[in-house]
């Protein structure tokens, strides 16, 4: 099956080359996804890439994501850009800016990608109006994991819904003596949690404040509250070594039932399948949606794309637009989303659990559009899908130290926040 | 024996007793200081190697600091042949070739240079040749992040970017202030008089570099190779930005070891993998450590 | 060239030949490629970071100059004068703890103690260890859950403390701790050396006099090995300068802002956040911070080496 769809694309693809000139496409991805399960479903793509008659390589560089950027920034000042580049949010648009960018519209207009593609995404992709990127795929921020195990334990069956819900819940736990809340503290992770407290409490305040880096929104009120939400779940909530703690400890936590709840992105079920739990009220852990105070579905929207550089060598330059056109694939969407744990970045791509989508990436992808009916769909700035890096940097850093800080007060972080921000304008 | 002479052999015993347990005393402190910083010391090493043995389950169980449970050898031929390093899943040994491809060509260049340069500063001063060392010396203070898109700048107009030739270039030019500084304080100890000797026997600046100077050099070039291979084979962030896809160095693979996991996290693949990386180095150090005290001893400090 | 060629006959030429003068010239002419090289990689690089940090650069390097603004929002970042203080601080405990420790082994080696080669091998290796594994590793010792701290409480001393990592009061020490472990090796194999090399009669002499064992060292033998301390210093220096994959690695910076350091802030600013111009102002910055002991030390020399000529 996925041979023959491979062999289709192949066909397609030579059909869609023929009519260029006779270059044997060549690439090279720049990404950051150099090991485990991201390195196997970048070597899918390579092997599409293969399969489609083309030379493949790919240069990841393991580490922080400005280790990649680094490489890209060298590159380019070396006059010598990478084919393609792991790139997303206000990055694409700050290296469409330099004109060094590859144009997709002939492809894009022909594959019609502005039908299939979700709304919100579009701007991302073509941030003036000409496609620049091509997505890979759409990851959810606003999920809270929660252990099976330790449900049971404390009688309860099924996610709160609202914040209140969840800090009654978190108060059962403690009295349990159980963590309610599993965590590790680093920049991206504390700026997910509390984005998920800001999203969840007032939606037009996320937008605002760090969707659009609104100075007012960031020491409004309303930030104030948010904080105070934060810091009741850091203080009373989470354990005193979020500090120090790597991911996989604190996933564990949650999994084996001595932590409640575990507020992170969809990729959580790619490290709960590798380390074999299981999903289910009666096995190890379920999902829901974060705690929202307006109760509609709600969706914080991560993607990861691909963007390419203009190149002078021809090889390298189909190689760029193969490159693209197979990630926009249905197949290459369905292939790559399911092992990670994301889901696919076009919208008719069928996620379905009988074809072997997890039962949280199911309800992901029908969450995503409910909320694309609804207008609650956002996209993540924990994740860099919004603002510039300059403003998310301090937004990240303000509340990295609110959470190891326990003298600062929620009045404080709001307006270091909107002070850091506003310096930076 | 008279009672005195009982007196005075038993106070001289005694003394000498209690020389000898102070002596004792000083010889167990001595050693017990030594044992608890050679524990604390080895430690990260004995960690490292017992978890290249360990399953994965087990160290997810019990932790990474717990004696091991279980013990395979699969996962040192799984880092040298199939861990996953910068974008192919091939293991480290493409890229344990790479930095022997690197390190090795920057290694004797700079060992080289570093000798010649020495030599000029310590026994043909001229006028200024302090103010150069001192400039020369300047460049051990540089931190990476300051040069990194200098370099990318003049490497792209050398065309030596995303190449092997131009990392070598790079710690070269960067590896030359450490030599110059260990050889030129290392030859000013050596007395002029041998010089001036030769002078004299009508030998000229390369003569005497080789018939005088590289026969004594050997500890301070042993310092120099250990000093210059550990450096260079162990750097990262040059290594990893100024290479591509399967060029990379074996750093690439080590900064793994502690990436934060937004995916699955072999621990003890990457244990073997970080072994592998630190064996050259370890044995650099292992057979050379003899003398780089001994090259030291003969003033390459001043 | 002051040093005079002697030609092979013994006797002065009337004018020096073509092939004299290139003798002459050979160890300046020896010299210059690697001074141009350092010049380059020195001065022109520097003197390229400044320039880049008065300009407009953001993402990518940018010719419009636009002044000191980004020095001013530079002092005004909290996150920077958190790195920058954290530069000071651990430079003093690392390179003197590196110091006392090396010495202090050093000395306990120099006892003639059995087994010599081993203990210094020992103490020697994790200098051959990269830093990237260095805080790796020792971030798994430091670790809360599954480190040092777990395994001796659950030994029975509940209330040992070794997770230095979490919290933002003690993250520093164990920066500190780790950099003195890799580094101490190095300081210890030079005073190592510098013993060895002390006159034997010099040591008599001291013992002679009556002074203990204490004594001796502190105003014997010490003062003798003086110069060693300057190269350990000028080696420990410029590896807390760089300081930048051991934080990485260990604690990222964290926890919250506690162990920034002012190279992390400059590849943040320059890669990670597009902001080339501040992070080339911080760069500068490190460099005066270099300065600022490099400075007294060079008018040191030159105050010595007037009195040493004075004295002649």
């Amino acid at each position: 099956m996925k041979s023959a769809a491979m062999a289709g694309i192949g066909l397609l693809t030579v059909a869609l080359l023929m009519g260029a000139a006779q270059a044997a496409p060549k690439t090279n991805l720049l990404s950051q996804w150099d090991s485990g399960s991201d390195a196997a479903a970048i070597a899918k793509l390579g092997d599409m890439f293969k399969a489609a008659g083309g030379e493949w390589q790919s240069t990841s560089i393991a580490g922080h994501t400005a280790n990649t950027l680094a490489k890209l920034n060298a590159d380019a000042i070396a006059g010598n850009p990478p084919p393609a580049v792991q790139l997303k949010g206000p990055e694409i648009k700050e290296w469409n800016e330099t004109g060094q960018t590859a144009d997709l519209t002939d492809l894009a207009t022909k594959e019609g990608w502005d039908k299939v593609v979700a709304p919100e995404l579009l701007p991302v992709m073509k941030p003036t109006g000409t496609w620049v990127a091509v997505p890979m795929n759409i990851h959810r921020i606003n999920w809270t994991w929660a252990s099976s195990k330790a449900m049971k334990q404390l009688g309860l069956t099924e996610m709160p819904k609202t914040w209140a819900e969840f800090n009654a819940d978190c108060d059962k736990a403690v009295a349990a003596k159980l963590v309610c809340v599993a965590h590790l503290s680093q920049d991206w992770t504390d700026a997910t949690t509390m984005e998920n407290i800001v999203y969840g409490m007032d939606i037009d305040l996320d937008r605002k404040a760090f969707v659009e880096g609104d100075v007012d929104a960031l020491k409004s009120p309303g930030m104030i509250k948010a904080f105070d939400q934060l810091r009741l779940m850091v203080s009373k909530y989470m354990d005193p070594g979020i500090a120090g703690r790597d991911y996989d400890t604190a996933s564990n936590m949650m999994a084996q039932g001595k932590a409640l709840f575990f507020i992170m992105g969809d990729w959580e079920i790619g490290t709960l399948n590798a380390a074999g739990y299981k999903y289910g009220l009666d096995n190890d852990y379920i999902c829901g949606q974060s705690p929202t105070d307006w109760g509609k579905p709600g969706f914080i929207l991560n993607s990861d794309s691909v963007v390419l550089f203009k190149q002078s060598d021809a090889d390298y330059a189909a190689g760029g637009q193969l490159l693209a056109h197979l990630i926009m694939s249905k197949d290459f969407q369905a292939i790559f989303n399911k092992a990670k744990g994301s889901i696919p970045a076009r919208l008719d791509v069928p996620v379905a659990a009988d074809a072997g989508w997890n039962p949280c990436q199911v309800q992901s992808q029908k969450d995503l559009e409910a909320s694309i009916s609804a207008g609650t769909l956002v996209r993540s700035m924990a994740h860099n899908m919004t603002v510039l890096q300059k403003f998310r940097g301090a937004m990240m850093d303000t509340i990295t130290q609110f959470v190891n800080s326990p003298n600062m007060t929620s009045e404080q972080a709001a307006n270091t926040m909107s002070d850091a921000v506003a310096a930076q304008q | 024996m008279s009672d005195r002479a009982l007196a005075a052999n038993a106070v001289f015993d005694a003394e000498a007793a209690q020389a000898r347990r102070r002596w004792l005393t000083s010889r167990i402190v001595i050693y017990a200081i030594l044992v608890v910083f050679a524990v604390v010391y080895l430690a990260p090493l004995v960690v490292v190697v017992l978890n290249s043995f360990r399953d994965l389950p087990e160290i997810n169980h019990n932790g990474l600091i717990a004696w091991p449970r279980s013990f395979s050898l699969d996962y040192w031929v799984q880092a040298w042949s199939t861990y996953c390093v910068g974008g192919t899943c091939a293991g480290v040994q493409r890229n344990f070739y790479n930095s022997l491809a690197m390190t090795i060509p920057a290694t004797i260049i700079s060992t080289v240079l570093g000798a010649m340069n020495g030599y000029v500063l310590s026994k043909w001063k001229f006028r200024g040749s302090e103010f150069l060392f001192t400039c020369m010396l300047l460049g051990v203070f540089v931190p990476g992040q300051l040069s990194l898109m200098p370099w990318a700048f003049l490497l792209g107009k050398l065309h030596l970017a995303n190449s092997v030739y131009g990392l070598i270039l790079i710690h070269c030019v960067q590896g030359v202030s450490f030599t110059t500084l260990f050889c030129r304080n290392f030859y000013v100890n050596i007395p002029d008089d041998l010089i001036k000797a030769a002078r004299i026997d009508g030998a000229g600046f390369w003569r005497i570099f080789w018939k005088v100077i590289v026969p004594i050099s050997p500890p301070i070039l042993i310092v120099t190779v250990i000093w210059q291979f550990t450096g260079i084979w162990n750097e990262f962030l040059f290594g990893v930005i100024f290479t591509s896809g399967t060029q990379q160095p074996i750093t690439a693979a080590l900064v793994a070891l502690g990436a934060g996991g937004l995916s699955v996290h072999a621990y003890n693949v990457s244990s073997a993998a970080v072994l592998i990386g630190a064996f050259p180095p370890l044995l650099v150090y292992f057979l050379g450590g003899k003398y780089f005290v001994r090259g030291l001893t003969q003033g390459a400090i001043k | 060239m002051t040093t005079p060629s002697i030609s092979p006959s013994g006797t002065a030429e009337a004018g020096p030949s073509f092939r004299e003068r290139l003798a002459a010239a050979t160890p300046f002419l020896v010299l210059l490629p690697s001074v141009i090289a350092t010049l380059v990689y020195v001065f022109l690089f520097t003197a390229w970071t400044v320039y880049i940090s008065l300009s407009k650069s953001a993402m990518f390097p940018n010719a419009t100059l636009q002044g000191i603004k980004p020095y001013i929002d530079l002092w005004a970042n909290a996150r920077w004068n958190i790195a920058y203080h954290n530069l000071f601080f651990y430079s003093v405990l690392y390179v003197l703890g590196a110091m006392g420790i090396g010495l202090m082994l050093a000395i306990l080696i120099d006892q003639r103690v059995r087994a010599e080669s081993v203990w210094r091998t020992i103490f020697l290796y994790p200098l051959a260890v990269s830093f990237v594994v260095t805080g790796a590793v020792w971030g798994w010792l430091y670790s809360p859950d599954t480190g040092i701290q777990m395994l001796v409480r659950s030994l029975g001393w509940t209330n040992f403390n070794f997770a230095l990592t979490a919290s933002k009061n003690t993250a520093i020490y164990a920066i500190v701790i780790t950099g003195i472990w890799q580094s101490s090796g190095f300081a210890m194999a030079l005073f190592l050396a510098g013993l060895r090399a002390v006159d034997p009669d010099i040591i008599k002499a001291a013992q002679i006099d009556g002074a203990g064992p204490w004594r001796t060292y502190i105003k014997v033998v010490l003062p003798t090995i003086a110069p060693i301390f300057l190269a350990v210093i000028v080696v420990l220096l410029q590896f807390a300068i760089k300081t930048f994959d051991l934080v990485v690695a260990l604690t990222a910076g964290g926890p919250g802002l506690a162990t920034t350091f002012p190279a992390l802030y400059v590849y943040d600013m320059m890669f990670q956040r597009g902001q080339i111009a501040q992070g080339a102002a911080a760069a500068i910055m490190i460099l005066a911070a270099l300065a600022v002991v490099l400075v007294p030390y060079a008018i040191y020399l030159v105050w010595r080496r007037r009195r040493e000529m004075r004295n002649v």
